[in-house]
């Protein structure tokens, strides 16, 4: 193949590339709707539809889904108004409500008001399993990590349980924690051995456990941290002036209402873990808000 | 006959001293000076403050009574340099570089189209056959030549200047005594036969080759930056010679 | 021949970075990762074919196409007028002071002083989410350093033609035009393709970080650890940046590999016609998007109080001295290990090899190909400086490649007839004529390095790109600007320390040239 015939073969593939499909038409004043990046965000990219459907027809506006693989990101996004409506988690959703004064607490899943964090452990450190706080102390010395850095679950909780245990993060391996990124690499690098202790959301590690994708006879839970409110639905304080008055009300009354009734709402709660969401209010996040500002995660 | 260029007690200082002391020298149209001289002599550097790329410290240079070195642009096209190292823009082709030779009378347009094609195919061509170049050179890059060749493109692109004077410094150095001869008889306009070609009809080169003195008119020595030989060939001789390059 | 045999072995040196990554990764090499990392590799001999998985691939590729090209284009662009507002040529012809364009070069480092990544971040605080943000935050470091690498290349330039052509009364912009442009189009050419990919990069790095994109598919799915459909993505990325290598080799060959073609040749009209076509869908898609408008949110800037405090709490010695140790470390790997391994299998098959090797490496971003490894070693700071050199490795070990292909294999033959083996050969015969622009280079890369530690905040858990991530999700404005002039002193002062070497080794390859 001669030089300027392979020159202008690449040429069309890369045009091939950037022009097969488009989205084209200006969109008008749409609901923008996110969530930060937690469980199966992966899914929730690629089947985002199903719930902006839904909430389409519900609202009769035009919705439409953006997605953010960051939680400072999708925090940021809220504050310049990027986002409408976004599945928060419980540090995020406070980052959020501070940064943007008058945001609306919508709804969270039935389990998010009781929500629990798990320390899980290689079995070959010995550690067994404690159900008292101070069994903490007893992974001082070990490779620790924790999920994202601005997980409730999987960081703020777990830190601010450790701190109340005596245990500080420059007592682990290294002088510090590590940050594996998210609940499944957290247990896939406890699993693995790299880091010996982690701590993770709850609901993840009991998914992953059912549909058998851990070896529980490498990796187990050594503590059940005690309850506290996480995740929840967030959305600007001017909807209401932007789609109509009482929009805000319709669109919390469409996250109550979905049901596993029906087949396709039954598919959006899986995309969320949730059986139903209920009502939430910002009060519940308070302590969340107070432990943020002791670890500095708030300012 | 008119004097065009003038050079008045001018001395030009390095720091190890003076590159040229005090000369004084009236250049007069249609003459055809041979500059002699050692290496180190200042010849590079007469040339040089001749064409007003080197600024005098001390004396005046004219170019029809205009100091050189506020020559408007139009004004410089008079003199034409060739110089040792040729100065070529080695990328660009043949035609493309002689006729940079012209961008003196012409505006920014005109030099982006000489970039992106041809333009003014004829007169380019015309110059390009009067320096004994192959036709279809003319689409070849200059880097892709032969020394002779390039040689032959630097003149080329002087011709294309139309300029009055030449200044031409060591311009058959790194030729064989044949081609020395046959380029010198071109700069001399003895074998160019198309009218349309303007050759500076004044020339001062400097020269090392004793044999091919016997076309010039007039003989200017340089010794230590002095100037210490003007002279017509009838006064000339080898005595002289071998003074100079003791 | 003393001077060349040194330059030769200081090529090799860097590699000893090796000893103390591996003694620090074999330490703590465990087989606890192996089932993961078994399925890791074996997913990509069977991507997720699911339709809608290719869908959302293809799309977040083109995404990332249109923000590369986009940035590409514009950042070519700017960098050319900077590179040619701040060179010394041009203040002299057009006769401007030469405090002013010190002035502007000073200014110019400090874009380029930060990672892209970070500019992205910031913007992201001040702009909203938009396609524009990684556009934005690509072209602001990109021009500076196209800006620094044309002006360098321009300063470089024998300036007597452009005297000639004045003397003969040329005007000054006429005479600039004919002699400048003409060896100035095949660096943009040759420089540009290469950096398209980067800018490719560059952009699936931001999209790892958020900014949508392949890059935003790589890391769901990664984060997930589904594999099938991480490699899914992979695979695409891999065929586009197949597709972008051949067209950069393309360019490079039209421009520097082959002396016989014409300048006007070179100035292939067709494929500018063409790149500006593509770049012009990229615009009208982003443009269409209702992402595209951008308002601007300004945040509170810190108080001079409230950075002394930021500054006070962050233990920033230890900071920029494990920055350091990443840079030294991986910048080693990186400028190392191409030719030890070339050294080591000269063969022309193993080469070829080579370069598919090379080129996954420089496939998948450092973040990801940092958390494949601490799958099964412990975690340390051994682990980011592999991954970072790896992926640095894989640039580096082209550009040898292609300077030993283009300098073609003369000395090579001369020593083989000796009876020199083959790695001796290599050694003398490539390596050494080579090493001096090799190492020129690496002088850049390594500017590269400080920057881009940047993006393993995460893995190392420490250093400044770490605390940084960690500043800006607790939203600390007083840290985060204290984080980000450290980086900007670091990357300057290595800059200023790089560019000596540079200097020293481009002189060295003029040497070798001539002799």
């Amino acid at each position: 193949m001669s030089l300027h015939l392979k020159g202008k073969i690449c040429i069309l593939a890369l045009i091939s590339i950037v022009g097969v499909t488009f989205l084209g038409s200006k969109a008008q004043d749409s609901l923008i709707v996110s969530a930060i990046p937690d469980q199966n965000p992966e899914k929730l990219n690629r089947l985002y539809n199903l719930l902006t459907n839904e909430l389409e027809n519900k609202l009769n506006v035009p919705v439409r889904y953006v997605p953010v693989t960051n939680y400072a990101s999708a925090v940021s996004a809220f504050r310049t108004r990027s986002l409408d409506l976004v599945w928060f988690g419980g540090l995020t959703g406070v980052q959020a409500r501070l940064q943007r004064p008058g945001a609306k607490v919508i709804a969270q899943r039935d389990i998010d008001a009781k929500f629990h964090s798990v320390f899980i452990a290689n079995t070959s450190t010995g550690i067994k399993p404690f159900s008292n706080q101070s069994g903490l102390k007893a992974i001082r010395g070990k490779r620790f990590t924790f999920g994202s850095q601005s997980s409730t679950s999987g960081r703020l909780m777990p830190q601010f349980f450790l701190q109340r245990a005596g245990v500080k993060v420059s007592d682990f391996s290294g002088g510090n924690a590590g940050f594996s990124g998210s609940h499944d690499a957290t247990i896939a690098l406890v699993q693995s051995g790299s880091y010996e202790v982690g701590a993770l959301n709850e609901q993840v590690w009991s998914t992953r456990v059912k549909s058998g994708n851990i070896d529980l006879s490498k990796v187990q839970v050594i503590w059940r941290s005690p309850a506290y409110a996480d995740y929840h639905w967030l959305a600007q304080p001017d909807i209401d002036n932007r789609f109509g008055k009482g929009f805000t009300t319709k669109l919390q009354r469409t996250l109550l209402n979905l049901s596993r009734k029906s087949k396709k709402q039954s598919e959006i709660l899986d995309l969320f873990g949730a059986n139903r969401f209920i009502k939430a209010t910002s009060s519940q996040y308070t302590d969340i808000e107070k432990i943020g500002r002791k670890l500095g995660k708030i300012k | 006959m008119t004097n065009i260029l003038c050079l008045k007690d001018v001395s030009v200082f390095n720091k190890r001293g003076p590159r040229l002391k005090d000369i004084s020298l009236t250049i007069k149209q249609g003459e055809r000076i041979a500059l002699i001289g050692p290496s180190g002599a200042g010849k590079s550097t007469l040339l040089s403050i001749a064409n007003g790329s080197l600024k005098a410290d001390k004396g005046d240079v004219t170019w029809f009574d205009v100091p050189v070195r506020k020559l408007t642009q139009r004004q410089r096209t008079g003199i034409g340099t060739l110089w040792q190292d040729l100065r070529l823009v080695e990328e660009l082709t043949v035609g493309q570089n002689v006729n940079a030779g012209a961008l003196g009378r012409h505006n920014l347009i005109w030099s982006l189209l000489n970039l992106v094609g041809q333009v003014e195919t004829d007169k380019c061509m015309a110059c390009i056959k009067a320096a004994g170049l192959e036709e279809h050179l003319i689409n070849i890059s200059v880097k892709n030549l032969s020394g002779g060749q390039r040689q032959r493109v630097a003149l080329a692109r002087l011709l294309r200047q139309n300029a009055e004077l030449l200044l031409a410094d060591e311009p058959l150095s790194s030729l064989d005594p044949a081609l020395s001869k046959e380029i010198l008889l071109l700069l001399l306009s003895k074998t160019i036969k198309n009218e349309s070609i303007i050759v500076p009809k004044t020339i001062v080169m400097t020269l090392h080759t004793p044999e091919l003195l016997i076309y010039f008119d007039r003989f200017i020595g340089l010794k230590n930056g002095i100037l210490v030989l003007d002279m017509s060939p009838k006064q000339l001789q080898d005595k002289h010679l071998n003074w100079l390059y003791s | 021949m003393k001077l060349k045999a040194a330059s030769g072995l200081v090529a090799l040196l860097p590699s000893l970075a090796l000893i103390p990554v591996l003694i620090g990764i074999l330490k703590g090499l465990h087989i606890g990762g192996l089932p993961v990392l078994v399925n890791f590799l074996s997913s990509s001999l069977h991507p997720s074919l699911n339709a809608t998985v290719l869908q959302s691939s293809w799309k977040g590729l083109q995404v990332t196409v249109y923000i590369a090209a986009i940035s590409w284009l514009l950042s070519i662009f700017l960098g050319l007028i900077l590179a040619i507002g701040s060179s010394k040529i041009i203040f002299q012809t057009i006769g401007l002071p030469n405090w002013l364009r010190l002035l502007i070069r000073m200014t110019l480092s400090f874009p380029r002083a930060i990672h892209e990544l970070i500019w992205g971040l910031i913007l992201l605080q001040l702009i909203g989410l938009s396609p524009w943000i990684a556009i934005i935050a690509i072209i602001i470091p990109y021009s500076s350093l196209t800006a620094r690498v044309i002006g360098d290349q321009i300063d470089a330039l024998d300036i007597k033609p452009l005297e000639a052509l004045k003397v003969c009364g040329a005007k000054p912009l006429s005479a600039l035009i004919t002699t400048i442009i003409p060896k100035i189009i095949p660096v943009i050419t040759s420089y540009g393709g290469y950096r398209f990919e980067c800018a490719l990069r560059g952009a699936t790095l931001l999209g790892v970080f958020g900014l949508g994109g392949i890059g935003t598919e790589l890391q769901l799915s990664f984060q997930s650890l589904k594999f099938e459909e991480m490699w899914t993505s992979l695979w695409m990325l891999a065929g586009l940046m197949f597709i972008v290598e051949l067209l950069v080799n393309y360019f490079h060959k039209i421009n520097i590999g082959s002396e016989q073609t014409e300048f006007n040749k070179k100035l292939r009209i067709d494929y500018l016609i063409a790149i500006i076509t593509i770049t012009f869908l990229c615009y009208q898609f982003i443009s269409g998007d209702n992402y595209s408008n951008i308002s601007w949110h300004p945040i509170q800037l810190p108080s001079r109080l409230e950075l002394i405090q930021a500054a006070n709490e962050l233990d920033i010695i230890k900071l920029i001295s494990n920055t350091l140790i990443l840079t030294f470390l991986s910048a080693g790997i990186a400028i190392g290990t191409p030719p030890l391994w070339m050294m080591i299998w000269p063969h022309h098959s193993y080469l070829r090899i080579q370069s598919l090797i090379w080129g996954f490496f420089r496939l998948i971003p450092p973040p990801l190909s940092a958390l494949i490894l601490l799958l099964s070693t412990n975690p340390n700071i051994y682990v980011a400086a592999l991954a970072l050199g790896a992926h640095n490795m894989g640039v580096m070990g082209r550009l040898l490649k292609e300077g030993i292909e283009q300098n073609g294999n003369s000395t090579a033959i001369a020593f083989e007839s000796l009876g020199a083996k083959p790695s001796q050969t290599w050694l003398y015969g490539c390596l050494n004529p080579n090493a001096p622009s090799y190492l020129a280079y690496s002088a850049y890369r390594t500017d590269v390095l400080i920057r881009q530690t940047a993006v393993l905040g995460l893995v190392g858990g420490t250093g400044l790109g770490w605390q940084l991530l960690e500043s800006i999700s607790s939203f600390n404005w007083a840290e985060i600007a204290v984080l980000i002039i450290i980086y900007a002193i670091i990357t300057l002062t290595g800059e200023s320390i790089t560019d000596h070497l540079r200097i020293y080794w481009d002189s060295k390859n003029k040497l070798d040239f001539t002799s």
